[in-house]
């Protein structure tokens, strides 16, 4: 089954607070989430989820920043864009829409919800500020899965 | 004015890890020596003395992100050595089945990401267009190809492992889980669109090939030893056998050798100007022991692949050249059908009645204190040697990967690639990206081969007789 809700976790999880995408996947999972949420898990953005993001309906990125307050949330809508670089170590969020979009000829709405972490050191534990904040990205997750699922239920009937 | 110069390409692009290369000019602008050089360092065999042997194959894992599976099935190999255990049959297959999952994803990256733009837009296309964004453009089906041929080898990784990076699965003794149904009928179920994506991929490589007779005649085209495992039955295996080593007339000059005894008659040089160590074949000395690992070497020292689409393409291979294959640029080619065959190879072992079965581990305590374990990675032939106290702790340890078996090669395709090519006293850019791209076609990989932290890059440095740098070419 074609997932219609995306949830794209990534990040690097033995850098603490870089790794906190994957913490919340992890919460994400034991939740109850509705069947047609799919969730994966990257250390970093690569060329290939540009075919699951052109399968989806709807897209999230969840990943850590270092602008802004520790602890701080921060969401915003995507829109695909290329980037620059030669090289292809590192994809953004904006660059694998691009891809989708000119490869499969299909790109998603998609966001991105970041939480900005203070400790980027070696290590699988996230700071304080992160441990609190990670709750509230959950929360944040869940409205959206709810909202974006009305939204497309609703779509789906009419 | 004439007077010698020195050119610094750095950082070589596309490629796995950190590296430069220096081209050394005379007073007439002609490239007078070439160095490829390995600038990063990591020192694993150090990192991992104190430590438990029961954690060599995850730890061996961390070695790279591109080629994790290739550590942990040798590591786990120098593992069952210790336990002394031989481990049961379906592990073995199951083992088999994640190897050349691995082979199928990292082969597809080298051809389709990292050399796709030079074999798609050209040798001398606009430095901004060969890339990745080139090849969306000008042909979006390889470039799906390339993604879904990838996903098709992460996903039977992430299907076995849990995870498609860093999988802990393979352990000393077998595998930690079996192969459920539903997985295994998943598999099976992709394969008819990865066999029909290598063979449209090799179609259009064999096409394409045509426009390149010039890099084919001076990409590493010169004689050398090349070396690989291969079955009882000399056909192609990636998992277990025995070394083989053929030379450039096509004769096999050593056969049946045991890789555990790979000390025997494979020493390692240490040059001043690179992190990376020189491999070579013992009997005939440093640096004429020279020898090429991985695709290329594979094929030519096997008599047959050991399915029925492979060896057609296989019998095709052979006749590129007299005798052995000799030019490096003909990696690629070796690269796309080493991705058939495994395709072809994991449908066979997926249909094995014993996949399924639910004993895939030996268990023991150490019973020896030293252990080698070897297999086929996807850029060549990699030993894992541990040695252990009493108590199960690594009190030593050596690693012998593919890219630094194939550095000294590497190193004398760079001079012959930058002597047919380069010209001092007008450098252009296609010059500059040939010479990185014969070093694309080994598909090196520097953070396996200097066991690096960081990003990946390289460098070309023009350098006067008096060893001072006259030009320097950096990627941003």
């Amino acid at each position: 089954m074609t997932p219609r809700i995306l949830i794209i976790a990534y990040g690097n999880p033995l850098r603490c607070d870089d790794g906190l995408a994957w913490h919340a996947a992890q919460k994400l999972s034991e939740l109850n989430l509705p069947s047609d949420v799919e969730i994966l898990t990257r250390h970093l953005l690569t060329p290939e989820l540009a075919l699951p993001v052109s399968q989806a309906t709807t897209v999230l990125f969840i990943d850590a920043t270092q602008t802004g307050v520790p602890g701080e949330l921060a969401s915003r809508l995507l829109i695909p864009q290329r980037q620059s670089s030669l090289f292809t170590h590192e994809f953004s969020p904006a660059t694998i829409l691009s891809v989708a979009q000119e490869l499969y000829g299909k790109c998603p709405e998609a966001f991105s919800i970041s939480l900005c972490g203070e400790c980027f050191e070696h290590g699988e534990t996230v700071s304080v500020k992160v441990g609190e904040g990670l709750p509230h990205l959950i929360a944040l997750v869940g409205e959206f899965i709810q909202s974006t699922k009305q939204v497309t239920d609703r779509f789906a009937a009419a | 004015m004439s007077e010698k110069r020195t050119i610094v390409i750095d950082p070589v692009t596309r490629i796995e890890g950190h590296a430069k290369i220096t081209l050394h000019l005379d007073e007439q602008g002609e490239v007078s020596d070439a160095r490829f050089h390995v600038t990063q360092f990591r020192g694993f065999e150090k990192l991992c003395e104190g430590r438990p042997f029961t954690e060599m194959p995850s730890l061996m894992a961390r070695i790279c992100g591109i080629c994790p599976v290739s550590h942990l099935i040798a590591s786990a190999k120098a593992c069952d050595a210790l336990l002394a255990v031989r481990i049961p049959p379906t592990a073995d297959k199951l083992r088999r089945i994640f190897n050349m999952a691995q082979i199928v994803q990292s082969h597809a990256l080298s051809v389709f990401h990292l050399s796709s733009p030079d074999l798609l837009l050209g040798m001398d296309a606009d430095p901004a267009k060969s890339n990745l964004w080139g090849v969306f453009e000008r042909d979006p089906q390889l470039a799906r190809d390339g993604i879904r041929l990838r996903q098709f080898g992460q996903q039977i990784i992430e299907r076995l492992g849990g995870k498609r990076i860093h999988p802990a699965w393979v352990v000393p003794g077998g595998v930690s889980e079996p192969l459920s149904q539903s997985d295994r009928d998943a598999i099976l179920g992709a394969i008819p669109e990865a066999l029909a994506i290598a063979v449209r991929t090799l179609t259009w490589f064999k096409n394409t090939s045509e426009a390149f007779r010039e890099e084919i005649s001076s990409f590493g085209n010169f004689p050398s030893l090349f070396m690989g495992m291969v079955k009882d039955d000399r056909s192609l295996t990636f998992y277990d056998g025995k070394i083989r080593i053929g030379d450039s007339t096509g004769n096999i000059i050593a056969d049946g050798l045991d890789a555990t005894r790979y000390f025997d008659y494979l020493g390692e040089k240490v040059e001043t100007w690179s992190y990376l160590k020189s491999a070579y074949y013992k009997p005939k000395g440093y640096p004429d022991g020279m020898y090429r690992v991985g695709p290329l070497a594979r094929l030519n020292v096997v008599d047959r692949c050991g399915t029925e689409r492979a060896d057609q393409e296989l019998a095709e291979f052979k006749e590129l050249q007299r005798a052995a294959v000799l030019s490096s640029f003909h990696y690629h080619q070796a690269r796309l059908i080493e991705i058939l065959y495994c395709v072809e190879r994991l449908e066979q072992l997926l249909n094995d009645p014993e996949i399924l079965s639910k004993h895939v581990r030996a268990e023991a305590k150490p019973n020896a204190l030293e252990g080698v374990g070897a297999s086929e990675a996807p850029r060549g032939t990699l030993f894992h040697h541990y040695k252990i106290d009493e108590q199960g702790l690594v009190r030593w340890a050596n690693l012998i990967i593919a890219t630094g078996q194939n550095n000294l090669a590497m190193n004398r395709s760079v001079l012959q690639v930058a002597k047919h090519f380069v010209r001092g006293n007008q450098l252009l850019p296609g010059m500059l990206n040939r010479v990185e791209a014969v070093i694309r076609s080994y598909d090196p990989c520097l953070s396996c081969s200097t066991h690096a932290v960081g990003q990946m890059a390289l460098r070309i440095q023009l350098v006067d007789p008096e060893g001072k740098i006259a030009a320097e070419v950096a990627r941003p």
